[in-house]
């Protein structure tokens, strides 16, 4: 019997208006059914899975206000539920350090299929 | 051709975060500690209404590493660091308690790698992700006063506009501003633009 995959409810949080359009429509290609949203800073990011819970979430580190990093802590300790999935250029191990020890990962910018693929597959098997 | 729209600005920035998070990865392992970047931000400017503020010139001297780069478009990138900005970058960059004087001595190699560094993250970053190939020469180490930087850049005819990135960089908790300046001809810029028409065209 052919199951279908249940919607999911996406949160992409990125500063750059250019890539939020690149990881939406490198998701989209492959999850069309897929409901984004998206903000453009940790602060929004918040207020947003606070008011509508997504799934999944991808968060830039390096933004105006409070870093994506602090912002998936905040996110984390009030909705433990939420995948979320470090997507940045600054790559250095601090960060992929502190990406482990809140318990998600930090895949590396640009933003590509093949990163992409490495972000859907940990979503999926967060 | 004189104005990139919001979105090429956003696209040009995004590039440029990218090489600016290769540069603070290399960056952090020679200096063996983070190294803390901004969000970049471009501002495409004419070359004769540049001034000290738009580059963040105030006064004393300047370390400036040139490179030029050639490809697809051709472009002098250069960044600028005030002179005591740039020694402490060399003193972190040796690890090691130096006087000012044996720092000086190796100011210029270290600059030069530094600027190597830099530069090419940041142009390598716009290769890759725009599709195409650029070149590099060796860079290039001077120190100059502000009115020296300023008069070279507006006297290039052959390289009417600027296009400036402002990145902060802190190393070892030390707040370090650093400017990269490319100067471009018409020619070049109206290929960079058509290069990041095709990327943005593939989004929409």
């Amino acid at each position: 019997m052919h199951m279908d995959k249940p919607t999911k409810k996406l949160l992409i949080v990125d500063d750059s208006k250019v890539s939020r359009m690149l990881i939406r429509s490198h998701i989209l290609a492959k999850h069309p059914d897929w409901v984004i949203t998206e903000a453009a800073c940790g602060e929004d990011a918040i207020a947003l899975v606070d008011n509508d819970l997504p799934d999944y979430c991808t968060m830039d580190i390096n933004m105006p206000g409070i870093s994506g990093t602090d912002a998936t802590e905040q996110i984390l300790s009030k909705h433990p539920s939420v995948k979320i999935v470090i997507f940045s250029a600054n790559i250095q191990e601090t960060h992929q350090e502190r990406a482990r020890s809140l318990g998600t990962t930090l895949v590396s910018k640009p933003v590509t299929e093949k990163s992409i693929a490495l972000a859907l597959d940990y979503l999926a098997n967060a | 051709m004189n104005n990139l729209s919001e979105l090429h600005l956003d696209a040009l920035a995004e590039v440029f975060s990218i090489g600016a998070g290769r540069a603070a990865l290399s960056l952090s392992e020679i200096v063996g500690d983070e190294v803390r970047i901004s969000v970049p931000s471009v501002q495409l400017i004419n070359a004769e209404d540049i001034n000290p503020a738009t580059l963040s010139l105030n006064c004393g001297q300047f370390g400036a590493v040139n490179q030029h780069f050639s490809g697809p478009f051709n472009a002098e990138a250069m960044l600028l660091f005030t002179e005591e900005q740039a020694l402490k970058i060399v003193s972190d960059m040796m690890g090691s308690q130096m006087s000012l004087e044996e720092l000086a001595e190796f100011e210029h190699e270290a600059m030069c790698e530094l600027g190597n560094i830099i530069l090419n993250a940041c142009l390598s970053a716009m290769a890759d992700i725009l599709g195409f190939t650029l070149e590099s020469s060796l860079p290039h180490y001077a120190v100059a006063s502000a009115n020296e930087i300023l008069s070279r850049l507006r006297k290039d005819n052959s390289q009417p506009y600027v296009m400036v990135l402002h990145i902060d960089l802190a190393i070892e908790k030390r707040h370090t501003a650093g400017n990269l300046v490319f100067l471009l001809s018409s020619a070049s810029l109206t290929n960079l633009v058509s290069h990041v028409d095709q990327f943005l065209n593939k989004l929409l």
